[in-house]
């Protein structure tokens, strides 16, 4: 039991790692020939940049990763992994300059910018390439090529065919695309795919439901059920004190109506099991005298 | 003396009789229905009630631009109307509804759980029935949601998927609810053989206080966390019924489960019939999905009692078989369909009792329609 939860525990902790990941970055946007009304960097010089977006719904830390443009230097240009800034909130893009040395600072890189070439996003274990980014060789100047949002919600992006205009920090697409009904329409035109994904999504949630109740409750009760002495049908909840209870009370009353109460509600509790925990009070409901249905409450109290 | 006429004249174009239409007659006739049916025959009434009335009221023929139609921005009923349309008042009441459930008999025998899984395949089985039929996925998806028997489910479902059709898909899953005895009893009959319909379950063990406080937490954050879309109705339902279940919160769960789900059920029916006004209403898509909702019907319950029988070909103890009579309570009108059960069995054994074991996978059918709206949700919304 113990292990099944340290198990689930772990599985959960995986889970929300994954979901801080540094692969849910991406290389949204570059720049590699800025015209004259392109962005200026901090020391006022109009170069090249790329934009790193973080598609997740998590904070992510870019701190420790790699650009590069060159595929067998993959740590060519590293981010510092000790700077604070280098925290990307959900669906958030930062600039990174390509001044051509990263001594400039946490946000520059080694190398420069140049059509033809490829940039690569590296992850902070230096070896995985989590994304790429290509500029054509035609980019015109003051152009960008970025990696457009085909569905803003699923966060589906595409690296768009035709040059773009910059638009740094803005996140690339505008939605207007396909609504999902009509993307469903031509991916699924019979609609068995998102039946048999929603059947099995329906039965996973339900059966994990049932697992985890079977797990918590339903089998430790039935092993104590198991447990009891054999031929005692003792039964939880009705411990000797209760029984105490009611032999002090049957001796109490002298009321054959209070014997037969006790006696059809024991028997009731003993023979059919169908009840949850309020059944295991044996209640008799007296009828309370009130002033509207006792004369004597009216009476005016004198002074003796 | 001619002035007066002309008054009169122009007071005639005011009056409901000036503007009238067959269809604002044939809508008022349903609506007479309904109210006889909740009436006469006491199905569904607290629905079918406001919803009859609130048809007529939607249907009084007059005069365009005096700013009083339920379609008019800024009148009464508009401004009432934007909480289907918003979808504000189903998680209102399923905020009641997990207030006054009683989730025993499902944590008591937890398999039960996959059968309200199992009768879900109605909501699907509309699905891919209404996208052969020409309608479009976000409108198959709203007609499939009345597969799952739960009026708010289905209203709050339409309005985001299809709100043209949520009129014709709301009156046609409150109709069938109320028609679960008429629809129900005879897929059973037909699906079960005598033996099986006699099967006697084991009685369900006691749930201890503890078990009924866990639930819903438990409940809310697996289904919530499998599908967030459905987070609405999830966490109303579940946090409903916390507040039953903690007993320290009494006077919040007696509120939830009383006068404000009342006041959210009339006003949810009354302004759901009030929005089918004839010209949106009368239409063939209409009629599809009446009858697409009725399939929807027959299918969650063959696939609830084949379910059944399909678990106990799997279950070995023959002390612990499931009745397959409970199968059709898997759809989540609660607790109508549980209480068909109870009729069909005892019809056969009247010594043997149901009712509690149905309630088990309708309650389930309840937590399985609204994870099966959120999944429609995040597919097609």
């Amino acid at each position: 039991m113990r292990r099944i939860l340290a198990s689930v525990l772990i599985l959960l902790s995986a889970l929300s790692l994954r979901a801080q990941n540094v692969s849910d970055l991406i290389l949204s946007e570059a720049l590699a020939c800025p015209d004259s009304t392109g962005i200026l960097d901090e020391y006022g010089r109009r170069g090249g940049w790329v934009e790193l977006f973080n598609k997740s719904t998590g904070t992510v830390s870019y701190g420790g990763c790699f650009l590069t443009d060159d595929r067998t230097d993959l740590r060519k240009s590293p981010i510092p992994k000790s700077d604070l800034r280098t925290k990307l909130g959900p669906r958030q893009s930062v600039l990174l300059y390509c001044s051509g040395n990263g001594a400039d600072g946490t946000f520059y890189t080694a190398f420069t910018l140049a059509p033809g070439k490829t940039v690569y996003l590296v992850s902070n274990d230096g070896r995985t390439v989590i994304d790429s980014l290509r500029i054509p060789l035609n980019l015109p100047e003051g152009k960008s090529v970025v990696k457009q949002a085909r569905d803003l919600r699923q966060m589906d992006f595409q690296t768009a065919e035709e040059p773009a205009v910059p638009t740094p920090g803005i996140l690339n697409g505008s939605g207007d695309g396909a609504s999902k009904a009509e993307a469903m329409a031509a991916q699924d035109p019979h609609g068995w795919t998102l039946t048999i994904v929603s059947v099995s999504v329906v039965f996973a949630a339900l059966a994990l439901l049932w697992f985890l109740f079977w797990l918590l409750f339903d089998r430790p009760a039935k092993k104590k059920d198991a447990s009891a002495t054999p031929g005692v049908t003792k039964k939880p909840g009705m411990t000797d004190e209760v029984a105490a209870a009611i032999a002090l009370a049957l001796d109490m009353e002298e009321d054959g109506d209070t014997y037969a109460a006790i006696a059809a509600a024991v028997h009731l509790y003993l023979a059919d099991r169908v009840h949850d925990s309020e059944s295991y009070q044996l209640t008799i409901r007296r009828e309370a005298a009130s002033a509207w249905n006792d004369k004597k409450l009216n009476f005016r109290k004198l002074p003796r | 003396m001619e002035h007066i006429f002309q008054s009169l004249a122009q007071f005639w174009e005011y009056t409901g009789f000036a503007n009238c239409s067959w269809q604002n007659l044939a809508m008022i006739g349903i609506g007479l229905v309904f109210i006889t049916l909740a009436i006469v025959k006491e199905w569904e009434p607290m629905l079918l009630v406001p919803i009859g009335f609130g048809m007529i009221i939607g249907n009084i023929p007059m005069f365009p631009g005096l700013n009083i139609g339920i379609y008019e921005d800024g009148s009464v009923l508009n401004t009432l109307y934007q909480g289907v349309k918003q979808g504000w008042y189903p998680p209102l009441i399923f905020l009641g509804i997990g207030a006054m459930t009683d989730f025993s008999a499902l944590i008591s025998q937890p398999r039960l759980i996959l059968i309200g899984a199992a009768a879900q395949m109605g909501i699907f089985g509309a699905y891919l029935l209404a996208l052969a039929f020409g309608f479009a996925p976000n409108e198959a998806g709203a007609i499939g949601i009345i597969g799952g028997a739960d009026g708010p489910t289905a209203i709050f479902l339409s309005s985001k998927l299809a709100p043209d059709l949520m009129g014709a898909i709301a009156v046609s899953a409150y109709s069938y609810m109320a028609l679960v005895p008429v629809i129900q009893k005879p897929i059973m009959l037909l699906l079960t053989t005598k033996k099986e319909r006699l099967i006697r379950m084991p009685v369900p063990r006691s749930v201890s206080k503890k078990e009924k406080i866990i639930f819903p937490i438990v409940g809310f954050l697996t289904t919530a966390f499998i599908v967030p879309s459905g987070l609405p109705l999830l966490g109303m339902l579940f946090f409903g019924n916390l507040l039953k279940e903690s007993g320290v919160t009494k006077r919040l769960a007696n509120t939830a489960s009383g006068p404000m789900i009342d006041v959210v059920t009339t006003l949810i029916g009354l302004t759901v019939g009030a929005s089918t006004q004839a010209d949106k209403f009368l239409s063939l898509k209409s009629v599809g999905i009446f009858a697409l909702g009725l399939l929807s019907f027959v299918i969650a319950t063959m696939s609830g009692v084949l379910f059944v029988k399909l678990m106990n070909l799997l279950i070995r103890n023959p002390e612990k078989k499931i009745n397959p009579l409970i199968g059709n309570a898997g759809v989540s009108a609660v607790p109508d369909s549980a209480r068909v059960s109870e009729v069909v069995g005892r019809e056969i054994d009247p010594t043997n009792h149901l009712l509690m074991h149905a309630m088990g996978p309708n309650v389930a059918g309840v937590i399985g329609s609204a994870v099966a709206a959120g999944i429609l949700l995040s597919f097609l919304g």
